[in-house]
């Protein structure tokens, strides 16, 4: 970040991270992140994949593939991405990873920063592991680790480091009120559309590095949430950063669907953190 | 009031905010990159990065590996022996620049404002050499100062969408170069053609906060013809006056 290079990767990193322990691969590994729909796939020898995030609705051929698994394509295989039912982001995870470069150390893409490229039709993908001996049978994920993209209930958020650039009512109103995330939307950041939050100073502020998940208040008083490909400085006072439990949920969220806060204290961050740390680890000891 | 800087609190889960006098000055910078060079020289477990800007410096760690306490406590260490902390010798990097006609849409706009001819504002502009405050925003994007007062105009009231990668432009007292194309609000006079960012050298820059940068204006041509070189070949040592 201090070369002002987001993190970037996967939008939705659980969804990613379940993906990859399906195919028992490394973190490291590269998957597809897919968004909305019409991504289609087709094998061009025996691979075995894992699909997870967002319902996508895939079909395997001429049936719904299984989702939230691992399963093996065969030789002319087409999986298809055909209409986004629930969340917004779905992962294509392939046995050994898919094989791309890696800069800066790792194999995300950036476009802007000219790093990797977005995917176009006719291209071939290759995985860095090509002799699957692994059986073709379904694994599927227990339904306990699913992520649940149908809550409602609001985002966490730990407030700070600029909530004194607010009033007391501005704090209320950015608590207590819905907000809907608006069209001008991409990987680095989320506008909202609603009230607007009373601002007691600024909101600018002396150029200051932004931490990842922080929500700026713009001129407008409106909350602008940095999300993975986010710029590592900028001039908005920042009321508060989105607890890094919730950056996945945000990950799966698209213009038009409502947002509300709760601010909750850094030590309740940590258990959470904690929580989901154990979870992932059960999950990866399940399926070795 | 003086003496309560730096001013430190936790941000989020795993991050504390350190904040020195609010303003934007040489010598308040210079704490901040002391402080952000004495941290990462002397390391710790669990630290992750640490990131510099005008008066801010932001200690990025792994809250599972290290307590916020004795980050806290760290700081304070490092903090305590600043004047101590010795930074790399300042660079001068003299980046050639084309000014005007179609990689300077704004020249004519900022002589009208300023009152200067279109030549006086390319001379008054390519002979100073400003200071890197930090870097960041996106693509180690190098925040410049110390425009001169003559110069100063305002940022355009609505951003351009896209301004092509290399634009060299100023806004008040800030100056950058665009090191890929982006939106942007500030008047671009100029273009050079060599690469500021590259994402397959580590560091993506060799600029480092505290080296200075002068845009020596040269004809179209030439600045094509230099564009292939590294930017590191542009560097040399910086003399203070």
């Amino acid at each position: 970040m201090k070369y002002g290079i987001p993190p970037s990767g996967a939008m939705d990193q659980r969804s990613f991270v379940i993906g990859n322990l399906l195919l028992r691969n490394p973190n490291s590994a590269a998957a597809l992140e897919t968004v909305l729909q019409g991504l289609k796939l087709r094998a061009l020898r025996r691979v075995r994949i894992s699909i997870t995030g967002g319902d996508l609705d895939p079909w395997l051929n001429d049936r719904p593939a299984p989702q939230w698994a691992a399963f093996t394509m065969k030789e002319g295989d087409v999986l298809h991405f055909k209409k986004r039912k629930k969340g917004l982001r779905a992962y294509v995870a392939a046995e050994g990873g898919f094989d791309v470069p890696e800069v800066l150390g790792s194999r995300s893409t950036f476009v802007r920063g000219r790093i990797g490229t977005v995917l176009h039709k006719g291209e071939t993908l290759s995985t860095c592991f090509s002799d699957s001996e692994a059986p073709g049978d379904v694994l599927t994920l227990p339904q306990a680790y699913r992520p649940d993209f149908n809550r409602t209930d609001p985002i966490r958020v730990l407030m700070g480091p600029q909530e004194d650039y607010f009033t007391p009512r501005g704090i209320d109103t950015f608590l207590n009120s819905t907000y809907r995330i608006s069209p001008q939307f991409d990987r680095q950041a989320f506008r909202t559309e609603g009230p607007a939050i009373e601002i007691a100073k600024g909101p600018g502020i002396i150029t200051d590095p932004i931490p990842r998940g922080a929500i700026q208040v713009t001129g407008d008083g409106r909350p602008v949430i940095l999300l993975r490909d986010a710029q590592g400085t900028g001039g908005y006072a920042k009321i508060a950063i989105v607890a890094r439990v919730e950056m996945d949920f945000l990950g799966q969220m698209m213009p038009g669907d409502t947002i509300r806060f709760q601010g909750i204290e850094r030590k309740t961050a940590l258990n959470l953190l904690h929580e989901e740390a154990d979870r992932l680890d059960k999950l990866r000891e399940l399926l070795r | 009031m003086g003496d309560t800087y730096p001013l430190m609190r936790a941000v989020a889960e795993g991050s504390i905010l350190v904040e020195y006098e609010e303003e934007v000055s040489l010598h308040v910078n210079l704490k901040a990159r002391q402080l952000a060079f004495g941290l990462e020289r002397a390391s710790f477990d669990g630290l992750e990065e640490v990131v510099p800007t005008y008066r801010s410096v932001v200690v990025y760690f792994d809250p599972f590996r290290v307590d916020v306490d004795a980050v806290r406590r760290f700081i304070e260490e490092v903090n305590a022996n600043l004047v101590e902390i010795d930074l790399p010798l300042p660079r001068l990097f003299r980046i050639p620049t084309t000014y005007g006609g179609i990689h300077g849409p704004d020249l004519d706009r900022v002589a009208e404002h300023t009152g200067l001819t279109p030549d006086e504002v390319v001379e008054l502009f390519s002979t100073q050499a400003y200071p890197v405050y930090c870097l960041g925003f996106i693509c180690s994007l190098a925040y410049l100062g110390g425009v001169p007062e003559a110069l100063h105009v305002p940022r355009l009231s609505s951003p351009r969408p896209s301004v092509p990668g290399g634009s060299v432009g100023f806004a008040g007292s800030q100056a950058n170069i665009l090191p890929v194309d982006s939106p942007s609000g500030f008047n671009y006079i100029g273009r050079t053609f060599v690469e500021v960012y590259d994402p397959h050298e580590f560091p993506p820059t060799p600029i480092r906060p505290g080296d200075y940068i002068q845009c020596p204006a040269v004809l179209e041509g030439e600045a094509r013809l230099v564009g292939k070189k590294h930017l590191g070949e542009f560097a040399e040592s910086f003399q203070s006056n």
